[in-house]
């Protein structure tokens, strides 16, 4: 299950990043190189926070055990 | 042979009914309800059937009254009574003086039991409660796969935030075995790794159908859960073991499904606010820079600006009193051609003699004047200089200062960093001599 949204920060830690850059910023207390970088790193954010806002498919699936008793999980079939 | 008696009907129906009412005694009967009739009376009929037969059955006031609930047609029951026949009519019929709902009593005991015992080890305090997480990678939801609970509560999901993955582990909700598939169902999906919170529950039923939710081995899995569980029991008046023991409880599939995920369309607005903070913060931060920079030039600039000025002025002289004198030695020298071709067209010697002499004179005139215009230009200059006095650009570049020129032939001041291009020449006049370069990068 090694899907490429594991290795993408979880959404929760980017939005948090995303509002503790938004608060320093505001406090102006970084030197002005680190405020532009802060701004960058915040505008980066919240391009990919928005751009995973638009993923419309959700992933459904279902959890079985299989005969040796083994957890195994396949997507839903349309029918079900 | 005697011949056989005659009954009258009452006497048949006394002997029927002293046999059933013998042969008897109070009993227990299993059946469902049907036809149930309230009568003004107070008393209730009703018939109580099964798939084969059916039996009528009365239930007197006083017993009527007592009931916790009301009979209703299609209920499964318990009655206790007596079988008799009614002689009036001659129909046999159940005497009934106690009814409940089949099975209910029991469960009803057993639910009492185990919340008593639940509570008393603190399973549903109120600390023991988690907060859910707020955006959940994914949701386990522990349900019947054929129910309309999967699908409202994917339904959900997929509007509000279908960036989380659905993880259903599919059980039997109801009947034998169930308790048992909602426990494993909860611990196998607290074995897979990204799964955040869990919902368990089904849509709406009857009281039994809920049963499963009331069980020892529900509860227990539901209090050892990794994660956050949501009760999403479909039902609303009563509460189920399931639902005190969930850290939060839904009143319905599609509710707990909300309560598990935040609205993308409320982020999205977070974000937006985000985005204009960050805009904000930076113009803000641009201006304060700026105001502070034009307070240092103010501070710092005017010495530099005066020198500069004045640099400038003396340039300007100094290049005015140098076009002045070429022009003026090159009109001298035009007038001198002029007055010799002039010479040369008079002829005779004596003219030429006199001539020479004027031209001697006009010569010495020439210099005379030509070298008091010099003076008078050095005076100007000595002038200017001695104007500028103490703040003479030579001063100032004792102190350190050096002004930058361009390095071409007009080799004008350099006084904004704007007007220079990498690769530029320069000349950068110090105290003591000039030193030459190139423009490196420039910086506004």
């Amino acid at each position: 299950m090694g899907r490429a949204e594991d290795e993408a920060p979880r959404f929760e830690e980017a939005l948090a990043e995303l509002e503790g850059v938004v608060r320093r910023l505001e406090h102006g207390e970084l030197p002005l190189e680190d405020s532009l970088a802060a701004f960058e790193r915040g505008m980066v954010l919240v391009r990919q926070l928005t751009g995973r806002l638009e993923q419309i498919e959700q992933r459904v699936e279902v959890l079985l055990r299989t005969a040796d008793g083994n957890l195994a999980t396949r997507p839903v079939a349309d029918d079900e | 042979m005697a011949p056989p008696r005659i009954l009258s009907v009452s006497e048949l129906a006394a002997a029927i009914r002293g046999r059933l009412e013998t042969g008897f005694p109070t009993l227990w009967v299993a059946g469902e309800l049907s036809n149930v009739r309230p009568a003004a009376s107070g008393h209730l009929y009703f018939t109580l059937k099964d798939a084969r037969s059916q039996l009528a059955a009365v239930m007197f006031r006083t017993a009527v009254q007592v009931l916790p609930f009301r009979p209703a047609d299609g209920m499964e029951v318990v009655v206790r009574g007596r079988p008799s026949i009614y002689p009036a009519r001659g129909t046999l019929q159940l005497y009934a003086d106690a009814l409940e709902p089949r099975g209910l009593g029991m469960l009803r005991l057993a639910f009492e039991q185990l919340s008593a015992r639940l509570a008393a080890e603190g399973l549903f305090a109120a600390e023991r409660k988690r907060p859910l997480p707020r955006f959940p990678r994914t949701i386990g939801v522990v349900t019947a796969i054929t129910g309309a609970a999967v699908h409202d509560i994917h339904t959900v999901l997929r509007r509000r935030w279908p960036l989380a993955r659905v993880l259903v582990r599919p059980v039997r909700v109801q009947g034998d075995g169930a308790s048992r598939d909602i426990a494993s169902g909860i611990d196998d999906l607290n074995q897979i790794a990204d799964v955040d919170v869990l919902i368990v529950g089904r849509g709406g039923g009857s009281l039994e159908d809920l049963w499963a939710f009331n069980h020892e081995l529900v509860a227990r899995a539901i209090a050892g859960s990794r994660v956050p569980v949501v009760s999403a029991v479909g039902h609303e008046i009563d509460v189920t073991i399931a639902d005190l023991v969930a850290d939060m409880r839904a009143p319905t599939p599609s509710a707990a499904a909300a309560m598990v995920v935040p609205d993308r369309h409320e982020i999205a607005t977070q974000l937006a606010t985000c985005r204009a903070a960050l805009a904000a913060a930076l113009v803000r931060r641009n201006r304060r820079e700026r105001e502070r920079l034009d307070g240092l030039r103010r501070g710092l600039g005017n010495p530099r600006r005066r020198v500069d000025e004045l640099l400038l002025r003396v340039d300007d002289l100094a290049a005015r009193a140098r076009r002045g004198l070429v022009r003026q030695t090159a009109w001298d020298r035009r007038e001198l051609g002029t007055l010799a071709r002039r010479l040369a067209a008079a002829g005779p010697a004596m003219q030429l003699a006199r001539t020479a002499e004027r031209v001697d004179g006009l010569r010495d005139r020439l210099r005379l004047a030509h070298r008091a215009r010099l003076d008078a230009a050095r005076a100007a200059l000595a002038r200017a200089r001695s104007g500028l006095g103490a703040l003479s650009p030579l001063a100032v570049l004792e102190r350190g200062y050096a002004i930058v020129r361009r390095g071409d032939a007009a080799g004008a001041v350099v006084q904004d960093a704007e007007t220079l291009h990498a690769g530029d020449p320069v000349a950068i006049v110090l105290a003591r001599g000039r030193a030459f370069g190139r423009i490196e990068r420039t910086e506004s």
